[in-house]
């Protein structure tokens, strides 16, 4: 009776002993499949996350390329347009200085040098003079620049102060007798004819 | 004699249920295993997922400083830029001058 009872005992021993092995395997291969499952997933992400990564990078320094690149824009503008402001400011300088001459003594020869210039581009003969309404009071030799003009143009030239008269700081307009052929040589059109390479000049000058 | 064949008996039987309910147990342990693993899989592709857009969204701020420093950076040399022009600006205004009434008169 012992024995038997030693050997029951044995096998509910036993039978408990397989059914703990049992569970625990089954619980190990529980956790393996969830960690298979877990590092398939970390697995799978990996592409989608370095695509966005990659993408967040690129935009990141895409946006920083842009801020900066307006930030030029908006610096070399700013800078640029200061240059223009100065360049302005003397050209103001100039024609106040201009005006400013049309008053001294110095100024009738210069006029004098502008009906001469202008009446030799337009080939002499006869041509008509217009000065502002101050100038045309100036005591002009325009026999001796009717003279002049000849010599150099080889046509007898006779030049005669018009009734009209432009509203110009200074310097001449002359033209042909039938009032084809014009030469603007009041400082205004000389100006804007040269405006280019004044401006050139300036800023060679001012930003040396 | 007869007794003892039957309490063994008896004894195997109840060992046998033991091993039966723990198979059972393992099966549905296994089972579940299978039925979570899709949402482990999820949560793991969305906690990858979620880190990845913190470090996107941390590479986009560094870059965004690094921008700032930049910007700051272009604007005070722009600024230093705009003073030397003024400077020489001021210091050559009357040459320029001079120079237009030059090109103009002569």
């Amino acid at each position: 009776m012992e024995s038997t009872r030693a050997i029951t005992e044995v096998i509910l021993q036993e039978a408990k002993k397989s059914a703990e092995h049992i569970i625990k395997e089954a619980q190990k291969s529980a956790e393996e499949t969830l960690e298979k499952q877990r590092q398939l997933g970390v697995q799978r992400a990996n592409e989608s996350v370095r695509l966005l990564l990659k993408k967040a990078e690129s935009e990141a320094e895409l946006n920083k390329l842009n801020s900066i690149a307006n930030a030029m824009i908006k610096a070399n503008w700013v800078i640029l347009s200061k240059k223009e402001t100065w360049i302005d400011n003397v050209l103001n300088e100039a024609k106040n200085e201009l005006k400013i001459l049309t008053q001294s003594k110095e100024y009738v020869p210069i006029l004098e040098k502008l009906i001469i210039e202008a009446g030799i581009i337009l080939g002499g003969k006869e041509l008509e003079v217009l000065l502002n309404e101050k100038d045309s009071a100036l005591s002009l030799r325009l026999d001796k620049l009717a003279k002049e003009i000849s010599e150099k143009t080889g046509f007898k030239t006779k030049l005669r102060l018009s009734e009209e008269k432009p509203k110009v700081v200074g310097g001449a307009i002359v033209r042909t007798a039938n009032g084809k052929v014009i030469m603007d040589n009041t400082f205004e059109d000389i100006l804007k004819r040269r405006e280019k390479d004044i401006r050139f000049k300036i800023t060679k000058i001012l930003f040396k | 004699m007869l007794e003892a064949f039957k309490a063994i008996k008896e004894k195997h039987l109840e060992a046998k249920k033991i091993i039966d309910e723990a198979t059972l147990g393992a099966e549905r342990i296994k089972q579940e295993a299978v039925q979570r693993g899709s949402s482990v899989y999820e949560e793991a592709y969305g906690a990858a997922l979620s880190q990845a857009e913190q470090k996107a969204n941390e590479i986009k701020r560094k870059t965004a400083k690094e921008a700032e420093r930049d910007l700051e950076k272009l604007l005070s040399q722009a600024e230093d830029q705009a003073k030397e022009i003024e400077a020489k600006a001021e210091k050559n205004f009357q040459k320029a001058v001079d120079a237009v009434l030059n090109m103009i008169l002569h």
